[in-house]
């Protein structure tokens, strides 16, 4: 069970970076990326955007270990922009997870 | 235990705030390669290295370092580790172990690439020591607040010197220079062109039809990024190549697992043991176009039979 | 057998259809003998151009008084062949269509013999009933130029406008105390923002304006009588009197209502938990607030009361999809994105959804939806959402299927639920206009899709979601429909009907009134003969279905063409022994 935090989920429908509205879920990143992650970027996306905190913060290496090599978003129906994405997330952790920018 | 993200990024981004670059080294280091070239400092058009074919031997050698410590007790220690790098430049001690031959390699691959584009009858010269690191790094890794007032930074020595248009020499500084600095530096209207792209526009002369295969590893960024596909080819054909591409290749192509070498060192090799595969399927010798693709791509291929070179390499071979 | 017929047999190839199985040229033998019979051969093309004038020619020099084609199904062609025999001078109704394709060739390809046997007996059957036929006419009804409109919803009133413009009178009445019907309760409507009072102001004056049209609000129908292009109904109006209307037609538009959650159902009940339609008021009003609160999370469940199966508390399940409900729910995300732009409040959306149906051109809307940053989740049936009540707030409990059917706990300060059509219940009007209703308990009409909005009595037409769950443009693209079948009916001034109908036989009949009981359509009557009461068939009423005839204890009423002399002779003829030195 996760619980949805209202304050994350209303960052990310905020912000004009991360967009991930349009995907909808065939799977396509999932099975082209070279990491072979079950994880990215399909469902990290949406567990972000629903404000689901814990998952999020559960996902950090997943997080940082993409190449941004963009073989997902390449051949992403929706065009979402996958690495975008991933960047922002990483953006979003520095600044509240990991205190590094100040 | 994996490497401790935190820790390893507080310290690129104290070497980019203190320091101006991921990894600072010696002014030698960075702008020894143009020794004996002539090339005049500033003007118009500049060739612009953005330090990165420098800064992989220095790279390599502390991600080798960190390699060792990923898995091991030592990871607890990073965090003291980067109280300590902002004192002493811990880092730039790691950059003193970089390989003397990737050294000597890498400016070479410079020097080809100025003589390559000298032959176009293009006028530039070389910022030497305010060719900047890009940010490269830091701007993938999320570090926005830290690169933001770098690219700025970056941005000033090019307006001082004069700087109207660059050619890049590898897609990770093409890529920041022509894409994301419109994007967060106000004002920002610095011409960018890949060396490929200059080589493709002019089509210099072919001295020495080469007549052998290569197989050609397309850069992520190249290809997906910058939609930089046909030039290298286009040269290559041009020189006599009989290219051969593996069936991930173009704007397929598959990465050399090279971006996350710095925190995750394993499953970077591991990524650059894949291509190696694909890509050795198709011949021995193989091209690359980005320093951090030849660096990682040949760790993989050790003791394989395979050899990895940069593309420049071939092209001074059949145009110089 | 009475005089002595002539009758023309053609039996038709129908290029190998039939010959291919039934030996055609076998069956012209088995049959040619038959009484009454004239004239027996085949065709390869019964239908064609040619072999029609062949035919009708056949019938003018041979003086033909019967005509019996044996081809395909009547569905097919027997209006062709009515009037290739009206063309030959011959009543319609003494030609006769045997099924030998559908029925025979095509049903017995795995036995040749059998099939042309089979053949041969449809075929004298067919000639048995045409001995038996007498020329008949059409019953013509003159019509009435006005027509009644119940219901003065959108489509009733786009209805009762588009009628007069064509300059029929129209009665258009309307139970409730105004016009307009739910677009008065409904502020923007998707999918390009119109505003529904609006809307039905704009038609509302339009009527008012027209001297074609009557308005009658608060009215009732109490009563109809009457038939096909001659109604007589009987209307109570506010005041309480009556007025009589004399129409030649009806329109049904008596809408839909929506569907009320039982107790606890998606905590219906529970503060905070409101009905699609009062949170878009609320929106209209400009605040997104809950108890003085601006709402920061709200939780919007779709398919509230539709798409529903049977189960222990729901026992008369609605198991249709009320298809307005997708686009209204994303439309209102819309609607909320815009408002949040122009106050600054930020409101998280969570769509709770089983499938998105925004189907159509109403794609975009749940396109604009999701990429303002509402967010779909989809649940399974099985494991519906539960609403309940933590800390002064709402919980929705989910099982997301986007994301592994994981639980997700979204606390939410408003949760919406998007209740879907329910059939009217208007049991004094049902009583009164006896159309049937489905399943579902909405309006029936013949054929959804060749018929859509006839209804089986005569002269009633029905549109608009009084028949099924629909949008509003569907709404009135129906009761246009309805407009077009109306005027098509009252503009030409008479409309022909069957005569394939009831028929009583005077010195039979012993007014028991089985036949009144059994009649569906309200087709028979007493009247007095002479000195006795007997039953009396309303032709324009009749359709002729024939419930009455097996229930008449003294065999006093038949059918017109299906008569119980013509049935006999038909069953006789059929089963005549057929031996193969017949015909060889
Ligand atoms: S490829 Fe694009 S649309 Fe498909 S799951 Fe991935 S992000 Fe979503
Ligand atoms: S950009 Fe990241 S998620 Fe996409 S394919 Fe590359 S490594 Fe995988
Ligand atoms: S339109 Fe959508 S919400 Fe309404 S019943 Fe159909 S599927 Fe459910
Ligand atoms: S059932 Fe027969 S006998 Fe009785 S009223 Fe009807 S027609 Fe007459």
């Amino acid at each position: 069970m996760s619980k949805v935090s209202s304050e994350l989920a209303a960052k990310l429908k905020q912000s004009t970076e991360f967009n991930a509205e349009a995907c909808y879920h065939c799977g396509t990143c999932t099975a082209l990326c070279p990491m072979g992650y079950e994880v990215l970027p399909r469902k990290l996306f949406r567990e972000a955007m629903l404000g689901l905190e814990e998952k999020v913060k559960a996902r950090i290496p997943e997080i940082y270990q993409c190449l941004l090599c963009r073989m997902c978003e390449e051949n992403c129906p929706q065009d979402v922009h996958i690495a975008e994405n991933v960047r922002y997330l990483r953006n979003l952790i520095n600044k509240e997870e990991m205190n590094l920018i100040k | 235990m994996p490497l401790p993200i935190a820790p390893i990024l507080g310290i690129l981004a104290d070497n980019i705030k203190q320091r101006g670059s991921v990894l600072p080294i010696s002014k030698k280091a960075s702008t020894g390669w143009a020794k004996g070239l002539n090339l005049p400092k500033g003007g118009d058009t500049v060739i612009y290295t953005g330090q990165m074919y420098q800064l992989i031997p220095a790279i390599d050698a502390m991600s080798k370092q960190m390699a060792m410590f990923e898995e091991s007790p030592i990871t607890k220690l990073f965090g003291l580790g980067r109280f300590a790098n902002k004192i002493i430049n811990l880092s730039f001690f790691m950059s003193l172990m970089a390989s003397k031959d990737m050294k000597v390699e890498n400016n070479r691959i410079l020097k080809n690439i100025t003589g390559l584009l000298k032959k176009t009858g293009v006028e530039f010269g070389y910022l030497y020591e305010d060719d900047m690191y890009s940010g490269a790094l830091i701007y993938d890794e999320g570090l926005d607040e830290i690169f933001v007032p770098h690219a700025k930074k970056v941005f000033e020595k090019l307006k001082k010197n004069g700087v109207k248009k660059i050619i890049t020499v590898d897609p990770h500084t093409t890529n920041m220079m022509r894409d994301i600095y419109p994007k967060v530096v106000p004002g920002y209207d610095i011409e960018v062109q890949s060396y490929m792209e200059v080589l493709a526009e002019k089509a210099p002369e072919v001295l020495k039809q080469c007549n052998k295969e290569l197989v050609i590893h397309d850069s992520c960024v190249y290809a997906r990024y910058e939609n930089m596909v046909d030039q290298p080819r286009e040269l290559l054909k041009n020189a006599g190549i009989d290219i051969k591409l593996p069936e991930l290749s173009g704007k397929s192509t598959h990465c050399c697992g090279g971006p996350i070498e710095a925190l995750f060192p394993k499953k970077a090799h591991e990524i650059a043991g894949n291509r190696i595969e694909q890509l050795s399927e198709e011949g021995k010798d193989i091209v690359t176009m980005c320093p951090i693709c030849l660096v990682n791509l040949r760790k993989a291929a050790k003791g394989k039979d395979c050899q990895l070179k940069d593309i420049s390499d071939t092209l001074a071979d059949a145009y110089l | 057998m009475a005089q002595k017929r002539k009758i023309g047999v053609y039996v038709c190839h129908c290029g190998g259809n039939i010959s291919d199985y039934v030996n055609v040229e076998e069956v012209v033998e088995g049959v040619k003998n038959e009484p009454g019979v004239e004239v027996a051969k085949t065709h390869m093309f019964s239908c064609s151009d040619a072999a029609q004038q062949l035919m009708i020619d056949e019938i003018k020099e041979k003086k033909l008084d019967g005509v019996v084609v044996a081809s395909c199904s009547p569905k097919l062609h027997m209006f062709t062949f009515r009037g290739m025999s009206e063309r030959a001078g011959l009543n319609p109704y003494q030609y006769v269509q045997v099924n030998l394709r559908e029925q025979c060739s095509w049903a017995h390809t795995n036995d040749k013999i059998g099939a042309t046997e089979k053949g041969i007996n449809l075929v004298r059957a067919g000639i048995a009933k045409c001995v038996l036929s007498h020329s008949l006419t059409a019953i013509r009804i003159e019509t009435k130029p006005s027509a009644l409109v119940i219901g003065a919803g959108i489509s009733g009133m786009r209805a009762a406008v588009s009628l007069a413009d064509m300059g029929l009178a129209v009665h258009i009445i309307e139970k409730e105390e105004e016009a307009g019907g739910w677009a008065l309760k409904t502020a923007l409507m998707g999918p390009e923002a119109q505003n529904g009072p609006d809307i039905a102001a704009k038609l509302i004056e339009r009527i008012k304006q027209h001297d074609n049209i009557m308005l009658y609000t608060g009215a009732e129908l109490t009563e109809k009588n009457g038939n096909i292009g001659d109604f007589n109904v009987k209307v109570r109006i506010k005041d309480g009197s009556e007025v009589e209307i004399n129409i030649g037609a009806i329109i049904v538009t008596t809408g839909f209502d929506t569907y009320v959650p039982q107790e606890g159902e998606y905590g219906w009940g529970m503060d905070g938990v409101v009905e699609l339609k009062d949170f878009r008021k609320m929106l209209n009003d400009g605040k997104v607030e809950r108890n003085g609160k601006p709402v920061k999370d709200v939780v919007f469940i779709y398919c509230v009361g539709s798409r529903q199966k049977q189960t222990e508390t729901c026992e008369n399940p609605n198991s249709y999809c009320s298809r307005y409900c997708c686009t209204a729910t994303t439309f209102t995300a819309k609607t909320l994105h815009a408002l949040e732009e122009k106050t600054g409040q930020n409101v998280n959306q969570y769509h709770l959804y089983r499938d998105i149906r925004t189907y159509g051109k109403m794609e975009t809307v749940y396109e604009e939806a999701r990429n303002g940053g509402a967010l779909f989740l989809r649940w399974d049936p099985e494991n519906p959402p539960v609403v309940s009540e933590e800390d002064g707030r709402l919980l929705v409990k989910v099982q997301d299927e986007l994301d592994g059917n994981d639980e997700i706990e979204i606390g939410a300060d408003m949760v919406v639920l998007s209740t879907g059509m329910r059939p009217r219940d208007n049991e004094a009007l049902d009583s009164i206009l006896k159309i049937p209703v489905s399943k579902d308990g909405f309006l029936s009409e013949i054929h959804i899709k060749l018929r859509p909005v006839e209804t089986v009595i005569d002269g009633v037409f029905i549109a608009g979601a009084a028949q099924s769950p629909k949008t509003l443009a569907e709404s009135v693209a129906s009761s246009l429909a309805a407009v077009a079948k109306t005027g098509g009916l009252l503009k030409k001034g008479y409309v022909d009907l069957e005569p394939l109908i009831a028929k009583v036989y005077e010195d039979k009949c012993t007014w028991c009134d089985e036949c009144l009981k059994a009649c569906p359509y309200g087709a028979i009557e007493k009247t007095v003969c002479g000195d006795k009461e007997i039953a009396m068939v309303i032709d324009a009423l009749c359709k002729g279905e024939g419930a009455c005839v097996p229930v008449c204890p003294h065999d006093a009423i038949d059918i017109e063409g299906y008569r119980d002399d013509q049935i006999v002779a038909m069953i006789d003829a059929s089963i005549k022994d057929y031996s193969k030195a017949e015909s060889a």
